[in-house]
């Protein structure tokens, strides 16, 4: 099926973003085209995913640029897996645009703040839709280009320095990304991602250097995801960005990384032979290879995240750690997937990763959007520094207690779900592993390090929310104004994390579409329309 | 420096040029065309300072007071960047008011007098939109960093 609406997305943020840049002269007018732009995005995002998932005729929608023909021409796909990672972005967009328009001052939202979002929106739009390798680089960069502006925005000593760690470490990154990508693009002779499944799976093909050209890739998705050992521009970056695009970045940039080990890994190497031994890791497909270094990985990123983000003294680095611990939760996942050679638990972690995914993005939106209400009010985000802010604003105190119970993962919020499916995977992965030693440690490890972080954030979640609301009023808290408008938004956000838990019958289906659709190499390669004759 | 420069820049421009029209049907485009105008412009910076061009060129008066955020040169370039974004995006939007996918483009071949035969293509425009933000965008941030 080709639609008009696969691209639509991308259209409406570009669009957005080049006239937002035009009427800067005009805010009031910039900044209303900033918002219902957004709030369009997401309306169409919405409509993409009820035409991909929900419809009677639903199915994988394909976009030529141009009008020219797979493999050669570059190709947008819509299919389930893209819509959820949308959508996902989608919500955070509409709650982070609105925020700002309250919390950035009028003299710092005019520095090109709203067209710099749109582009952020639509790199991490781009990204989850393309259909070609390159072009997924490409759009890489059109993010992360805006994401160093974003991380230098308030232009200080302290954010100049990470914005060049940040920058310096991304352009390592990409280089070794395009690096990888050109000899995947020499080893296979195309960039098309499922014309590039298509010739990787026909009998005969060459397939050995797929593995170390993917491993450059999957370095590069993972320093994007801030996966251990490449975590270390987290929380400096978080701390110098503008809290409602640390939401942005929390939720939907990192996410995008995710989504690309997903794409690549499982439609478009999944079904390939690998015959290549590397020392110590069994198996023949790339997957295998990709698994022990995607699990190490994840635990590592939850016990880092984990023990930084306890020993933590400020609001915001807290949640920047803890933003690296539950990436690593969702790689766990996704690496008990690649482990496996059993079609269900496979889709089960898939499955899981992506409901965490969701859960991750609504919760640590909220918090992160919180944070910027408590950095209003009290003007720092220092733990010792808060106190007694449940007093002042009870309505407040109860919508950051619902992001931080969906963290730890209490029934009926988004995030029960999110562990729930988590360490369901974990411990079929341990049933699976009866009478295979190695294999039953590994299971073992995984399921005591998810306990461990399951147990750590809730020793940080309980420590944040008893330092800044609880105890006697601090004097920067009680001297604070409460802004009731920002509140009122974040209300609305606390809602949608408790409806994802709450209905969550609709979410299932369309995750279960979405993991379904990224195991199905077939059905990629159908929906680009190469199916049968070139294999 | 100044005599090298003033044997390279027109022949830089002239490059330039031809990389930039020839670009939709062999190597060059926009992208190419705009970054060697950069490069001319860099090296009369380099040369001859950055307010050459508005004293000795446009024999205007400078205003030496200013930020350079707000220098004439400086908006110029700026507003030459938007404007080449909005042209790039709505050239490719332009496809879709016929009917066609986003980014199509079609050519028609136009007999001019003294020229002959002329290749007419929709990919200029485009291209046109790549060049002015390659060269505002480029040299906004040579002058702002250059001047620091």
């Amino acid at each position: 099926m080709t639609s008009w609406i696969a691209i639509a997305p991308v259209l409406v943020a570009i669009v957005t973003g080049t006239v937002a840049l035009l009427v800067r002269n005009w805010p009031r007018l910039q900044r209303a085209i900033a918002v219902s732009g957004t709030v369009v995005y997401a309306a169409v995002v919405g409509y993409l995913s009820w035409r991909v998932v929900f419809a009677a005729d639903a199915g994988g929608i394909l976009y030529q640029l141009g009008g020219l023909e797979a493999p050669f021409g570059i190709v947008l796909v819509a299919d389930e897996l893209s819509a959820f990672m949308l959508a996902i972005t989608a919500i955070v967009a509409v709650y982070a645009v609105v925020f700002s328009v309250q919390f950035i001052d009028e003299q710092n939202q005019r520095v090109y703040y709203y067209p710099l979002f749109q582009f952020l929106l639509l790199g991490a739009t781009g990204a989850t839709l393309t259909g070609d390798l390159f072009n997924l680089f490409v759009w890489f960069e059109v993010m992360l280009m805006a994401s160093y502006v974003f991380v230098a925005f308030y232009g200080n000593a302290q954010h100049t320095a990470a914005a060049v760690r940040y920058v310096v470490l991304n352009i390592v990154g990409s280089a070794l990304m395009l690096l990888g990508i050109g000899g995947l693009y020499a080893t296979t002779g195309t960039l098309n991602m499922a014309d590039m499944a298509v010739q990787l799976s026909a009998p005969g093909a060459v397939t050995e250097p797929v593995v170390g050209l993917s491993a450059l890739v999957f370095v590069t998705f993972s320093l994007k995801a801030g996966l251990a050992p490449f975590q270390f521009w987290v929380p400096s970056a978080y701390r110098a960005a503008p809290l409602p695009i640390v939401a942005v970045f929390a939720g939907a940039t990192k996410k995008v990384g995710i989504y690309a080990i997903i794409r690549l890994y499982f439609t478009v190497f999944g079904d390939a032979d690998v015959s290549a031994t590397v020392p110590a890791v069994a198996g023949d497909t790339a997957l295998a290879f990709l698994a022990p270094a995607l699990l190490l990985m994840g635990l590592a990123s939850i016990l880092v995240g984990g023990f930084g983000a306890v020993s933590r003294d400020s609001l915001e680095e807290l949640l920047a750690y803890s933003s690296i611990g539950q990436i690593g939760f969702i790689a766990v996942a996704v690496g008990i997937a690649a482990a496996t050679t059993a079609g269900e638990l496979r889709h089960l972690g898939i499955f899981a990763a992506l409901i965490f995914a969701l859960h991750h993005a609504v919760s640590k939106g909220l918090l992160f959007l919180s944070t910027g209400v408590i950095q209003d009010i009290a003007g720092t985000t220092k733990l010792s520094e808060l106190g007694g802010l449940g007093d002042r604003s009870p309505v407040f105190a109860s919508v950051f207690l619902v992001g931080g119970l969906s963290l730890v993962g209490i029934p009926p919020l988004a995030g029960f779900f999110g562990k729930l499916f988590v360490f369901d995977a974990a411990t079929r992965q341990f049933a699976a592993a009866t009478g295979d030693t190695t294999a039953t440690a590994a299971a073992v490890l995984t399921l005591g390090v998810l306990f461990l972080g399951a147990v750590l954030t809730i020793l940080y979640a309980t420590r944040a929310w008893i330092e800044t609301f609880w105890g006697s009023q601090s004097e920067a808290i009680r001297a604070g104004v409460v802004h009731d408008g920002q509140i009122a938004v974040l209300a609305t956000l606390a809602l949608v994390v408790l409806a994802i838990g709450v209905g969550f019958e609709p979410v299932y289906q369309f995750a279960d579409a979405a993991s379904d659709a990224a195991l199905d190499t077939d059905g990629y390669i159908e929906i680009v329309g190469l199916g049968g004759e070139t294999g | 420096m100044r005599t090298t420069a003033r044997i390279v820049v027109p022949i830089i421009l002239v490059v330039a040029i031809s990389l930039f029209l020839q670009g939709h049907s062999l190597p060059g485009g926009g992208f190419i065309g705009g970054v060697l105008t950069v490069a001319a412009f860099t090296l009369i910076y380099v040369a001859y300072s950055l307010d050459y061009l508005e004293v000795g060129v446009l024999d205007r008066e400078v205003d030496y007071d200013r930020q350079i955020g707000e220098h004439r040169t400086v908006t110029a370039y700026r507003r030459l960047f938007k404007f080449g974004l909005a042209v790039t995006v709505g050239s490719g939007l332009a496809a879709l008011l016929f009917d066609e996918p986003f980014l199509s483009q079609d050519y028609e071949y136009v007999h001019l007098p003294l020229f002959g035969e002329i290749e007419l293509a929709s990919a200029v425009v485009f291209d046109i939109g790549i060049f002015c933000v390659v060269v505002g965008g480029l040299l906004t941030i040579f002058s702002v960093v250059g001047a620091e």
